[in-house]
């Protein structure tokens, strides 16, 4: 990126007036973090339990015969986890120093954002950027961790087709526990770390809109994922990810951590995306236009822009369900004149649009990785940002495609089909992109770049099974089935996760000073890949032949399509392995990275690595966009020779070369 | 950027930027706070146009009395209003009618919120009552919920004028906490609207549950 | 060099035959690049290989015997249809990449930054142009086709179809079905309230289903037949089928439904006619026909 820079600096501006300094810099937040989070989140959860104990006698009922008593005292007890833990890492200190008055001085906020601490500023209520973008990197991997090892659990269970393994309840809960898990690491895996640490840097920012919203953003997911991981321990959510009412209604107390689970992680996407699209408009460097804006930018906002429109829908879906539980409400106990339907749309308001939240930001950053590997400008800039926005759009009206089968609106299904077969076209617009930016290139192979071949196939079997799909008659022979199951898997892990993992191979070295590894990285990537495919393909076939998803045992017609699906996830799981092996190998001894290691012109390929506390010495002033690569091209010289050639009427004398 | 205009003592910036984004933000959470309404409006003339199993309805047709929901709209309405008046006054430099919004701001929300705890206690239903019952309580719950937060705010702008902290070049905080009560006085308009307009559900041949007609 | 590109005026006459290039003869000196035939033989051999995986597709969704049904035959040639129309997008697609990765246009290996810059294309009208006119195009394709079979298939399920292109225009048959867990029950409201667990439907007669259930949320799939709808609590949904093949096919639940989900199947036995209407009077019913 072409860029010039003004002298804006800052902080030795000596004229800015402070505020009275209360104590120490940082004030109580110096004795907030984790461990007194666990230890106030531990001690608020067993004393919510406790005192709605005296209170509940256990012997009351809902509609669906499950004692009230006990949902009481297990939501007391999660949102005493969620409280405690919060008010235990310091996040009520800002509110209340704002209501007392007492405004962040400058020190504080430099104390705030883990300036001059070592490795415990991790564990803390940290404001940086950067540390926040760290965090959500070991965060994702840890629920990834988690997701993949339930993953195999469940191809464990599917490929021994001779015996149950699991009991139905745990097999039941561990699907519902794997798909949600996967949801919410998928949601954050590229808007969190990269969002947040790439994001401000590639603006010009020297921090994000809201620093302490950032902090309080990554923290709530913390918070929230325990309450998740604690249903196996307490009957399970044996529903699947989706939920669905009234059966959830039936499921043990386990349910309502999804519920909590899903309540704060709604908070924290909110205020995460209402940050990273604050920082996106009103921090841009000058000069810095939407036309100049780099690619990934546009991917992270939009996402961003979904996610805080419709995830409040999924909230509120949970409350509702919650209050199902707790307070007896009826919003969806048909006897009780609530509707199963009602639940089906509010989640799907939602369930759709989070498809594009997860996919947008990977691919944008494939757009924004491969020019630097083609060495060629983004193909069509226009076009990219018109796919980015025509998907946006589109995805507000698309979520009846997953309830055609339903019956709550059969006519319904005509105007929600056209819609559902238009998304196709922003979606193509973005693929053309890619392959225009390839066209003619010459690709320099490392890790980030073959990742976007693997991507590219993924995402066309991906797409081309969804064009069935969104067809209601093929629908309705696929709902619900195995099929549906590999198509989402495609989308989700083979577009979403593999373009994670090129995202972080790109920007490790600036994240952490090291190159990811490129021949193990590789190696583990593309283990995973082939297993993916091997996987999923059969798991196609599966859905072919009607195995409906969700189940514990099927036909014996359906065994060999499994047999193959299970050592596929394995082949995965061991991909998977070597990749993270080689990530924190790297991360502690890999080859020392310099602060522009694959030559991009971005800003944050600018800056030095490790990435200064401010990120700028002086502010940058932007002149032109970051795709400026690329030599004349030998052809079009070519093409003017033979026409100017033809023009004067004599022969053409270069010849294709 | 005059040259009168405070610094930002944490980065630095013009007090008029760091408003401008706070702004922004605000904006962004106004949305993101209206879909979340918008599935209580969706839920509430959702199963009221379904009234499956017949259960719309409360028992004895006892519906909810409508003018608190209303008391409590214009009670919210004139706290935000009361608040921007008061932030009006601010920036043309009066401190004392900064004050006085936001005290008035405060207690009327103080007092939509005892109003709305008291529409709860006295509603002549309870909430497993049918599905009416539920999305009204939830109504009443979420605007409980939202009245209790913003009186925190309210009071909040009261404390740091005191403070000293809301002065005529910086008091963008009012204007926002401002901007959000008209907000507030949207959610509490909606459940409003809702509860006065629909009431007798329109399908009055729902199938009994989990039974077929006679043919 | 100029060029002069003004149109001609009336005192110049007609315009002279020029020797500019045809955008045909400009399109044959773009095939003569090599990496152009190679990216068509791509594209072909790769559309060439779905379209035979589409074959094999279908191939699996008869291995349990159907279709057994007009509706199946339907979806299947609508799987055809849509395959077929997206072939060429996906083969083009599919093969610039393959030939951009196996190096076509060239690669760098190692890890030393590449010195040389790609052609600095931004954007090509043509291209841009031509790719959205395309894939619109095939959208709208499939959308019409979409809606034109889910009016048919609805046809076919709700019994909207005209006497004359009924299978044979017998009195049809209506079925409730509930749902609950884990077992589907079948009554026949007409015969008398004939009630089983394993369906039995006449060949060639229309059947019609009241969908329901009496807990959760469940999904009444006829695998063969093709034909899917949610029971739901608190509310009735309506499909229907034809049968088309003697034989005995599955039923299956497809929406997750509590512990024994996987065991909530049964199975439909699409039999005679008279081999229905004696089943109907063993099991105490009455024929109205």
């Amino acid at each position: 990126m072409t860029t010039a820079t003004v002298t804006v600096t800052i902080h030795e501006a000596p004229d800015v007036i402070q505020p009275r300094q209360h104590g120490k810099p940082g004030g109580l937040l110096r004795y907030c973090n984790f461990v007194t989070a666990l230890i106030l989140g531990i001690v608020l959860a067993a004393l919510a339990y406790w005192i709605t104990g005296m209170f509940t006698t256990g012997e009351a009922l809902n509609a669906n015969f499950v004692p009230i008593g006990i949902n009481v005292q297990i939501t007391a007890m999660y949102v005493g986890w969620v409280v405690g833990f919060m008010i235990g890492i310091g996040a009520f200190v800002g509110p209340i120093r704002w209501f007392l008055g007492r405004d962040l001085t400058h020190a504080d906020a430099e104390y705030l954002a883990g300036r001059g601490q070592g490795r415990m500023k991790f564990w803390k209520y940290t404001t940086d950027h950067k540390i926040v973008g760290i965090q959500y990197l070991i965060v994702s991997m840890a629920l990834l961790g988690f997701g993949g090892l339930l993953a195999m659990l469940i191809r464990t269970e599917l490929g021994v087709t001779w015996a149950e393994l699991f009991n139905p309840n745990f097999y039941n809960s561990i699907i519902g526990t794997h798909g949600i898990v996967m949801i919410i690491a998928m949601i954050v895996v590229v808007s969190g770390p990269l969002g947040n640490f790439i994001v401000p840097i590639m603006v010009g920012a020297r921090d994000m809109a809201f620093p302490r919203l950032n902090a309080l953003s990554i923290w709530l997911l913390v918070a929230a994922i325990p309450p998740l991981a604690s249903n196996l321990a307490l009957g399970g959510l044996r529903d699947g990810w989706t939920v669905y009412q009234p059966l959830a209604d039936q499921a043990p107390v386990g349910m309502i951590g999804y519920q909590i689970t899903i309540i704060t992680f709604g908070f924290s996407t909110a205020i995460a995306s209402v940050n990273l699209m604050t920082t996106i408009v009103k921090m841009r460097a000058k000069g810095m236009t939407w036309s100049r804006v780099p690619i990934f930018v546009y991917g992270i906002f939009a996402s961003s822009l979904m996610g805080l429109i419709w995830f409040p829908m999924y909230q509120y879906s949970q409350w509702f369900a919650l209050s199902d539980r707790v307070i007896n409400t009826s919003f969806y106990v048909p006897a009780q004149g609530g509707s199963v339907w009602l639940y089906e749309n509010l989640f799907w308001l939602l369930g759709h649009p989070e498809v594009y939240v997860i996919v947008l930001p990977g691919v944008a950053a494939l757009l924004e990785l491969m020019v630097v590997f083609l060495r060629k400008p983004l193909f069509s800039y226009k076009f990219a940002v018109a796919g980015i926005f025509g998907i946006v759009g589109l995805s507000a009206v698309v979520w009846v495609h997953h309830m055609y089968m339903t019956g709550w609106a059969p006519s319904s299904n005509y105007p929600f089909m056209l819609s559902t077969e238009m998304i196709s076209i922003p979606i193509s617009f973005l693929v053309l992109v890619m392959l225009g930016t390839m066209w003619r290139a010459r690709p320099w192979t490392r890790l980030p770049m073959m990742a976007v071949y693997a991507v590219v196939w993924n995402k066309v079997i991906g797409g081309i099974t969804g064009v069935f799909l969104s067809d209601v008659p093929v629908d309705q022979y696929m709902h619900g089935s195995m099929f549906v199951v590999a198509h989402f898997h495609y989308m989700l892990m083979g577009a979403g996760l593999f373009s994670a993992m090129a995202a972080i191979a790109y920007w490790f070295p600036k994240m952490t000073g090291r190159y990811l590894d490129n021949r193990w990285g590789s190696i583990g990537f593309w283990v995973a890949f082939g297993g993916f495919q091997l996987t999923f393909l059969s798991m196609f076939a599966a859905g072919l032949q009607g195995m409906p998803r969700r189940v514990l045992q099927f036909d014996s017609l359906f065994n060999v399509s499994n047999w193959i699906s299970t050592i596929g996830a394995y082949i995965i799981g061991i991909g998977m392995l070597i990749f993270l092996a080689a990530v924190i190998n790297s991360w502690r001894s890999g080859e020392i990275a310099p602060a522009n290691p694959y030559g991009a012109k971005t800003l944050e390929a600018q800056v030095p690595t490790p990435v200064p506390p401010e990120n700028f010495a002086v502010l940058p002033v932007i002149t032109s966009d970051p795709y400026g690569y690329g030599s004349p091209d030998p052809y079009e010289l070519e093409d003017e020779a033979r026409r100017a050639a033809l023009e004067g009427g004599e022969p053409a004398k270069v010849g294709a070369s | 950027m005059s040259v009168t205009e405070p610094l930002s003592p944490t980065t630095g910036e013009p007090v008029s930027v760091v408003a401008s984004r706070n702004r922004l933000g605000v904006w962004f959470i106004i949305i993101s706070c209206t879909t979340g309404s918008l599935s209580l409006l969706i839920s509430y003339s959702y199963l009221w146009s379904l009234n499956v199993n017949s259960a719309w309805a409360p028992p004895n047709n006892a519906w909810a009395t409508l003018w608190p929901f209303w008391a409590i709209f214009v009670g919210e309405i004139l706290a935000g209003l009361a608040m921007r008046w008061g932030w009006k006054g601010m920036e043309k430099g009066d401190r004392g009618r900064m004050l006085a919004g936001s005290l008035i701001s405060s207690l009327l929300l103080i007092a939509a919120f005892v109003g709305q705890v008291a529409q709860i206690m006295t509603f002549p239903f309870g909430p497993s009552d049918g599905a009416y019952a539920s999305v009204t309580f939830w109504f009443a719950l979420s605007n409980a919920g939202w009245v209790l937060l913003s009186s925190f705010l309210a009071f909040g702008i009261f404390n740091r004028t005191l403070a000293g902290k809301i002065t005529a070049t910086n008091a963008s905080h009012a204007g926002l906490v401002a901007m959000w009560l008209v907000w507030l006085a949207g959610v509490a308009f909606i459940g409003a609207i809702c509860t006065t307009t629909m009431q007798e559900s329109p399908n009055t041949n729902s199938p009994d549950f989990g039974n077929f007609q006679e043919p | 060099m100029t060029i002069d590109q003004r149109p001609p005026t009336a005192e110049e006459g007609p315009e002279e035959p020029t020797n500019r290039p045809t955008p045909m003869h400009l399109f044959r000196n773009w095939l003569k690049r090599r990496y152009a035939k190679r990216l068509i033989w791509l594209t072909l051999i790769i559309s060439a290989g779905w379209i035979a995986a589409t074959f094999l597709a279908v191939y699996f969704m008869n291995m349990s015997g159907g279709p057994a049904s007009a509706i199946m035959s339907e979806i299947e040639l609508t799987m055809y249809v849509l395959a077929w129309v997206c072939a060429p997008l996906m083969g083009v697609t599919l093969a610039i990449a393959l030939y951009s990765m196996i190096g076509g246009w060239g690669r760098v290996k190692g890890d030393k930054q590449p010195d040389q810059d790609g052609p600095g294309i931004r954007n090509n009208s043509i291209a841009t142009i031509g790719w959205a006119v395309w894939v619109s195009a095939l959208a709208a394709f499939l959308v019409v086709w979409g809606l034109v079979e889910l009016a048919n298939i609805q046809a076919f399920a709700n019994g909207s179809v005209a006497a004359n292109q009924q299978p044979n225009s017998q009195q049809s048959i209506t079925v409730n079905v509930t749902g609950q867990q884990w077992v589907w029950t079948f009554a026949y409201p007409d015969q008398n309230k004939v009630t089983t667990d394993v369906l039995v439907v006449p060949i060639n007669t229309p059947i019609y289903f009241n969908v329901t259930s009496k807990d959760v949320v469940h999904s009444f799939w006829v695998v063969e037949m093709g034909v899917k709808i949610d029971a739901n609590p608190g509310a009735i949904t309506n499909t229907g089928f034809t049968a088309t093949k003697l034989g005995t096919f599955n039923i299956r639940c497809a929406e997750l439904c509590g512990l024994h989900h996987a065991y909530m199947e049964t199975q439909v036995k699409v039999v005679t006619q008279d081999e229905y209407n004696s089943w109907v009077r063993e099991n105490g019913g009455v024929r109205l026909s």
